[in-house]
């Protein structure tokens, strides 16, 4: 037992080296073809992170005009309070122009532009709203009716946005799974090609094994250990890669700690699930691909 | 031993390469199959050791019908089977020593009996000092010999030979005639294809002849023709 198993594995290493070209190709692409799922998974996950932060939160977004009084405010805010069957009135903030311009240079950090458009003087004071109601109908005709309140610049309702974030969130997550699968596919197809290279670069060897009476299992392992290593080490190297990405994004977002993109930071927690995740998809990649080859030209 | 019974094979839409065959070999014997090239003397050992499988009859080896035995069985049949060829099928990037191992290594055999088994065949084959040479460090006669030691360290039943001496000059052949005698004197039975008339002359064996994949004479202590 001892005997074939140490065969199995010195062969599974010489056939691994003496192959590098091809086995580079076959490994980098399940490599890069993982670490796209492995980002499809972290993507899905942030967005998710956002979108339950937003449900759970503000839904509503009262603007009121730079230009407003305090009268006009007081009556605004009255207004709302009186409304305690569907908002939240304990959760009603407001933030004054010094608050919302605070806010701003936050969100719109990555955006010079628009924020150098905005002064603490000119940026409309906003009543940050938290419904009970879940009838969203029923606040959507709360928010025109604040539209008539004289100060009020704008109604803004999260659902919109929840909308357009969850319609990007869907497009995304469909362009990179259907990239993930296609590249998938090409891996295990370039696995399989590698295997049955150096199954047909060792065919004299094959065939005298036949010959000898070794069995098929016997002579099929190293080749099929051969494609799992394949498959294993773009997983190891794709879980790297990852590791790297989310680093440097959740540095980035940490940037904005206090705004709704910190939802967009995945947990560690969640990152070594995708990672067993990861590693598990490339030993399959790697164990089809191989498989299929080792099975198919083994009559040589 | 070995036993062919109404045995016809086809390649393709070609004239059969072997029709009808039948005929039965001893434990021990060793026996000749003469013929010129491409009178299914070939096919005859291939399916023998289930390389190929008849149309139409049967094959039985040591007591079994081989054609019926399932394809995970195969190996083990073959354990019993040494094969010799006229091209030696050696691998050119091991020694010696490591090309006999190797079919012991392959149907898992523990170290120790490896290494006591390989040094005891290269003896009798007459390369104990050769061990450590590649093949390409051999003559043909010597690379015959590495190839006979292979296919008889398993201590195999029966040895098929396939042209054995079909590249060599006729004293190296004469001196793997003695080889393949010497085997067979342990009681191994040897099944050798060849269309070299001075060994059949001077062996004086059974002598199977074939002519367009039909036996034309069965003959013991036969000539070649």
């Amino acid at each position: 037992m001892l005997t074939r198993i140490s065969y199995a594995l010195r062969e599974t290493w010489v056939s691994f080296r003496r192959n590098i070209t091809l086995t580079g190709a076959a490994v980098v692409t399940s490599a890069v073809s993982l670490l796209l799922v492995g980002s499809t998974f972290l993507i899905q996950r942030a967005f998710d992170n956002l979108l339950t932060r937003w449900k759970g939160d503000v839904e509503l977004i009262v603007y009121v005009r730079s230009d407003a009084d305090a009268t006009q405010i007081e009556v605004i805010k009255g207004a709302l309070e009186s409304q305690a069957s569907i908002i939240d009135v304990a959760k009603l903030r407001y933030l004054n122009q010094a608050e919302s311009y605070a806010e701003a240079e936050k969100l719109f950090a990555g955006d010079p532009g628009t924020l150098r458009l905005l002064t603490p003087a000119n940026i409309p004071s906003q009543f940050k709203v938290v419904p009970i109601s879940q009838d969203s109908n029923l606040i959507r005709e709360l928010g025109e009716q604040f539209r008539n309140i004289p100060g009020v610049r704008e109604v803004a309702y999260a659902q919109d946005v929840f909308d357009v974030v969850a319609r990007v969130s869907q497009f995304i997550r469909v362009a990179t799974t259907v990239m993930s699968i296609v590249l998938l596919v090409v891996a295990v197809g370039l696995i399989w090609n590698t295997v049955r290279t150096a199954m047909f670069a060792r065919r004299r060897e094959i065939e005298v094994m036949k010959l000898v009476g070794a069995t098929n299992w016997f002579i099929r392992i190293p080749f099929m250990l051969e494609g799992l290593l394949q498959g294993v080490i773009g997983g190891v190297l794709s879980c790297l890669g990852l590791w790297g990405l989310n680093t440097a994004w959740s540095g980035a977002v940490a940037d904005f700690n206090d705004t709704e993109l910190a939802a967009l930071v995945v947990t560690d927690g969640y990152m070594r699930f995708v990672m067993v995740i990861l590693l598990l998809i490339g030993a399959i990649a790697g164990a089809v691909g191989s498989g299929i080859a080792a099975s198919r030209f083994l009559d040589v | 031993m070995i036993r062919l019974d109404n045995v016809t094979k086809t390649y393709g839409s070609e004239a059969p390469a072997v029709r009808d065959a039948s005929f039965e070999i001893a434990k021990g014997e060793f026996i000749f199959m003469v013929g010129p090239s491409g009178s299914g003397k070939s096919t005859l050992l291939r399916l023998i050791n289930r390389q190929e499988e008849p149309e139409r009859g049967s094959v039985w080896v040591a007591g079994q019908n081989i054609n019926e035995i399932a394809e995970s069985k195969v190996p083990y049949l073959r354990r019993n089977l040494g094969n010799i060829f006229q091209d030696y099928k050696l691998l050119l990037n091991k020694t010696v020593s490591e090309n006999v191992a190797f079919a012991l290594e392959v149907i898992g055999r523990p170290k120790h009996v490896i290494a006591q088994q390989v040094p005891a065949v290269l003896d009798l084959v007459g390369l104990a000092d050769k061990g450590d040479r590649f093949p390409h460090q051999l003559s043909g006669g010597e690379q015959q010999r590495v190839s006979i030691a292979r296919a008889f360290v398993n201590r195999p039943l029966i040895l098929l030979a396939d042209e054995p001496t079909g590249n060599l000059d006729p004293a190296t052949g004469e001196g793997i005639m003695r080889l393949l005698e010497r085997i067979n004197t342990t009681g191994t039975t040897v099944v050798m294809a060849t269309h070299d008339q001075r060994i059949v002359n001077m062996m004086r064996r059974r002598v199977v002849q074939l002519d367009r994949g039909v036996i034309v004479r069965d003959q013991e202590r036969g000539v070649y023709d």
